[in-house]
This record gives structure tokens, sequence and C-alpha cells, in this order.
């Protein structure tokens, strides 16, 4: 969702402008560097622009809420023509898309901010960081699932910091959670769509995405996330069941605290970060630091072997 | 009930001729103020109505009180129904009131120390108080914006982007950019057709296949795109076009009665701020 004129404050829209400006610059010169090598790059990235930006304001289906939203589609740019070139056409994008209503013209800087920057920028980090590792489509699906999250944290972000100046931290979550019913199924979507978009280019081998497919990741990649929807699914039953039954959801920790280390003192590292940032980053931080040292070990634990 | 008929023809006759030459004439002064009013938003140059909607949307989130920003709503909706655009300003504002709304309610549920119950709920006065402030400043902003966008064509946007100083590339990539997305807009909504004609292709399909579907579409237009930008390329070449090249057009300067209309709106949007800090 783009933040719409009359919401932020004017020193926030000042803000976000100066920001956005930087990157843009940065990312015409970045342009005009590549245009004075090879001066078919402009149209070719602006026509690039146009596809992705009609790609955006496709209605997409929307799991979970039966209904159909648009996807971000700077992950999807980002990957395509890189992060900084994909900061000009969003820019360019969001300021076609304020003469069709949709976000503002004071608010071009804070919605290019969110979605140009923080979600292209992410996406592309996250495309780059796992393409060597998994398999294409489920980095370009991760890019677009993290782009598509991160961009609506930014807003929500941007919400707490203007209307709630006294209290951000606790509005920053507030907004957050309230996009969520709208924004998580829609951030699935958009892993779809940005996976099955980057593997059929990657698979009519058209040039355009050049990266090489890990060969031997994508049945272990298909298993793992199963997986997760199989466990994700029994926690959501569980909890929902004992809500019903007139359960308060705060967890089991206390009781397990309680009753298997009665002696122990919750005084280390992790315990005061926890405190300090909330208990789901220290369980964010476990699951991946497990996630990690497993996937790392999987052959040693399952006796695979990979011959060279 | 009739007798008039019977009785004295003559008042109907002159009823009945002059209702209809009046219908007519009516008629015809409302074709001719529509025609002027499609002029009118013309009368302010395109640059300066940017400019002013800029401002006076700052102004609007400077706004301390919802009077003002209600009354520039009300404003909005009487121009959009005066220009027989009613159902494109509706259609456009439906975002910007859900946002509004959205924070609206959280506002009004989370911020603030006095309760307020309404039967099983409880508000906070000051939350109800400030987001009923900016959600009014949200409709009043939209309102000012879709009245911009009724009044304005795309090529006078990107044309008085050239007297805001904006970068030649990035002014380049936009007219490319507003040129095609009509066209792969039609592109696209004509592949997605020929898909759905194929038997594999059902509209009764799954998420994952709808998804793949849609993204197939999007690929194969990404491939067009390429291909396309070459062609391009080489009309330009064939036009003389250079990466250096300097455009010769210049934009003409605001004339005096250009400038008279700017100092004077300029002022009332300082007087709505000045009014709203008395208030």
């Amino acid at each position: 969702m783009h933040i719409s004129d009359g919401i932020l404050e004017p020193k926030w829209i000042l803000l976000w402008y100066i920001l956005t400006v930087i990157f843009i610059a940065e990312g015409l010169r970045v342009i005009n560097k590549r245009i004075k090598i090879d001066p078919a790059y402009l149209p070719r990235i602006s026509l690039i622009g146009a596809v992705v930006f009609v790609i955006s304001v496709w209605h997409i289906p929307v799991p979970v809420t039966g209904s159909s939203s648009h996807p971000v589609g700077t992950p999807l740019a980002a990957i395509i023509i890189g992060p900084l070139a994909s900061v000009v056409i969003s820019g360019i994008a969001l300021f076609l898309q304020a003469f069709i209503a949709h976000g503002g013209l004071t608010t071009i800087g804070a919605n290019t901010f969110s979605m140009g920057i923080v979600g292209a920028f992410s996406g592309y980090f996250v495309f780059r960081l796992l393409k060597s590792y998994t398999s294409l489509w489920f980095s370009a699906g991760m890019a677009g699932l993290t782009g598509s999250i991160m961009t609506y944290i930014a807003t929500a972000l941007q919400l707490a910091l203007s209307l709630n100046p006294d209290n951000v931290m606790y509005y920053w979550k507030l907004y957050s959670v309230g996009f969520i019913p709208t924004q998580l199924p829609l951030a699935f979507a958009e892993f779809a769509l940005t996976g099955y978009v980057i593997r059929y280019l990657f698979e009519l081998k058209t040039g355009i995405i050049e990266t090489p497919q890990c060969p031997y990741s994508d049945n272990f990649t298909k298993k793992a996330l199963i997986g997760m929807l199989f466990i994700l699914s029994v926690i959501t039953a569980g909890a929902y069941a004992g809500y019903l039954g007139g359960g308060d959801n705060t967890g089991i920790d206390e009781v397990i605290e309680t009753l298997a280390a009665p002696d122990s003192v919750a005084d280390g590292v992790g315990v005061k970060l926890m405190e300090r940032f909330g208990e789901p980053v220290g369980f964010a931080f476990a699951g991946i630091l497990g996630g990690l040292v497993t996937g790392y070990f999987w052959g040693g634990f399952t006796g695979q072997r990979r011959d060279n | 009930m009739l007798e008039w008929l019977e009785g004295d023809p003559l008042n109907g006759i002159a009823i009945t001729i002059t209702f209809f030459i009046s219908l007519v004439i009516g008629r015809h002064f409302r074709e001719k103020l529509n025609s002027q009013e499609e002029t009118r938003g013309n009368i302010i140059d395109t640059r300066l109505k940017i400019l002013l909607s800029f401002l006076l949307i700052i102004s609007i989130t400077l706004m301390k009180n919802w009077y003002i920003p209600a009354a520039v709503s009300f404003t909005g909706v009487f121009a959009a129904v005066g220009m027989r655009k009613l159902s494109t300003y509706s259609g456009k504002i439906i975002l910007p009131l859900v946002l509004g709304l959205f924070i609206l309610i959280i506002q009004a549920l989370t911020n603030g120390t006095q309760t307020v119950t309404f039967g099983p709920l409880t508000f906070y006065s000051e939350g109800i108080e400030y987001g009923v402030l900016v959600f009014s400043r949200v409709v009043a902003s939209a309102s000012v914006l879709i009245l911009l966008i009724i009044t304005t064509r795309e090529n006078e946007l990107i044309e008085s982007m050239q007297w805001f100083r904006a970068p030649p590339t990035l002014l380049q990539i936009m007219s490319f950019m507003v040129r095609y997305i009509k066209t792969f807009s039609h592109e696209g909504a004509i592949l997605k057709q020929a898909q759905q004609s194929r038997c594999g292709f059902p509209n009764k399909s799954s998420f994952l296949q709808k998804i793949r579907n849609i993204a197939a579409v999007g690929g194969l237009l990404i491939m067009r795109a390429f291909l396309r930008g070459d062609d391009v390329y080489r009309a330009m070449i064939s036009r003389g076009w250079k990466p250096d090249i300097k455009s010769g057009e210049t934009t003409a300067p605001l004339n005096r009665k250009d400038l008279f209309t700017g100092i004077v709106l300029f002022s009332g949007i300082i007087a709505l701020i000045g009014i709203d800090m008395v208030i």
C-alpha cells in the first residue's frame, strides 16, 4: 500500500525526498555510465521499466484472503536490471502512479524509499545471497517475498515516525501487524510470481537471466518448504484450538522453565537481547542459526554423498 | 382535468412551445458551459497547477484543525460534480479513504488516556481527535490530487518536468515508459486472452497454476521488451539520436498572467494556513 498525501508531516516528507534523491542521483549516474558504453541500454531499461510497471499493477490472486492485489514488482526489476536502476524506475513509476491516485505527490519520496530502495535492495541482496546455494526460482521467490515484506515494514515505520513520534517502536509493530492480514498473503503471492517469472526467463535461455542454476538443491528446497508449511499449520491449528479452549496464547516457556529447569537463572546475552528487541527476534535468530548449521551438515546426517 | 384543451388551447400551445424551445436553449447553454469547463483547467499553466497543488497539499498537512481540510474535500467533490467527473473522482478516492480509515481506527483504539465507550468497544478521545484530523487531511489532499489529475494530460506533465529541472535521462526514461506502458498493457491483455483461450489454462485453476500462468505472460512481456528495446534503439539511431544529444526544446517562461494567477492562488493557500492558525 502506498502512503497517500496528507499523512506524513512536512519534515518527514523532506527527509524521505532527500534520501530518495541521493539514491536516484546515484542510479542515474550508473545508467548514464552504461548508456555511454551501450546506447541501446536507454530504450531497453525504459521498456523493462514499463513492463515491470504493467506487471506490478496486474491483479494477482492472494491466498487465504480470497481477493486479489498488486505485487510490489521492485524485487523482480532489481534482479533483471539491478537495484540502483530499479530505484530510478520505481521513482518514475510512483510519479506516474500518483497521477492515477495511487500514492501521492508529496509522498513520492517516502514511497520510493520503501518500495524502490528498501524493496529492491533487500530483494536483490537475498537473491544474490541465495542463488549460489539454492535453486534459481527459490532465490528469486525469496527475493520477492523479502522485498514485499520489507516494503511494508518500511511503510509501517514511516507511518509510525510521522504519526506517533513519541512511541515509534510500539506503533511500528502495530502498523506492521495491521498490514499482515493483506500483505503477508500478498508476499507469498509475490514469492510465487517472482520465482516463476525468473525461472521462465531462465528456461527459455533468453540471456536475460544468466545465473547458473544450482543443480542439486531443487528437490531438497521443495521438501523443506513443505515441511515448513506443515509445521506452521500444526502450530497455527494448535494455537487456535488452545485459544478456543480458553487459553491466552502466552506460550509454554514459563511452564518449561519452572518444571524442567527450576534452578536456572535467565540472564544470558540471548535473554537480554530478547528483552531489548522482543522474543520473536531471539527465536528468529535461533531459527537462522539452527537452520544454517543443520543445512550445512545435512549430507552428513542423512549419509548422502555428493560426487564431484 | 383536460378542460383547458377545449376551453383555452392557446395556453397549452404557449406552454408547450416555450417549454421545448427553452429545453433546447438550456441544453445549448449546458454544452457551451461544458466546453468552457474543459478548457478551464488549461487556463492555469500546468507547471503552476503542479506547484500549487504540491504547496496546497503541504499546507493541508500542516493544519491543526479538520475544518479547512473538510472544506477543501467538499470543494473537491463539488468541483468533480461540476466537471461531471464524479465517478472518476469516487473511483480514485477509494484507496486514500481506506488508508485514512486504517489510521483513524488504529489511533482511536490505541492513542490517548481518556476513554470513550461505544457498546463493547473502548476508544480514546485523543486518538479519535487525531485520527479524524489525519483522515480529513488525507481526503482533502487526495481531492486536490484527483482534481489535478482530471485537469492535466500526461504529456503536459512530462513537459512541465523539464521546467522543474528534472535530469534529461530521467525524462527520456519517463517518456519511453509512458509510451510503452499502454502498449505493453494492451499486449499483456491480448497474451492473457490467448492463454485463456487454450485448453491448458482454465479460469478455475489452482492458486499456483494461476500464478504460473500470469508469470508466463509476464516473462513473455519482459522478453518482448528486450527485443523491442533493440528495435527502438535502431529506430532512434536511424533518426540521428546520440547519447550526448541535447534536446533543442526549451520550456517557455511563465507569462505575466500566469505569474499573477500563481501569486493570487499562493496567497489563498497562505490565507488558509492563517485561518487554520486563528481558529
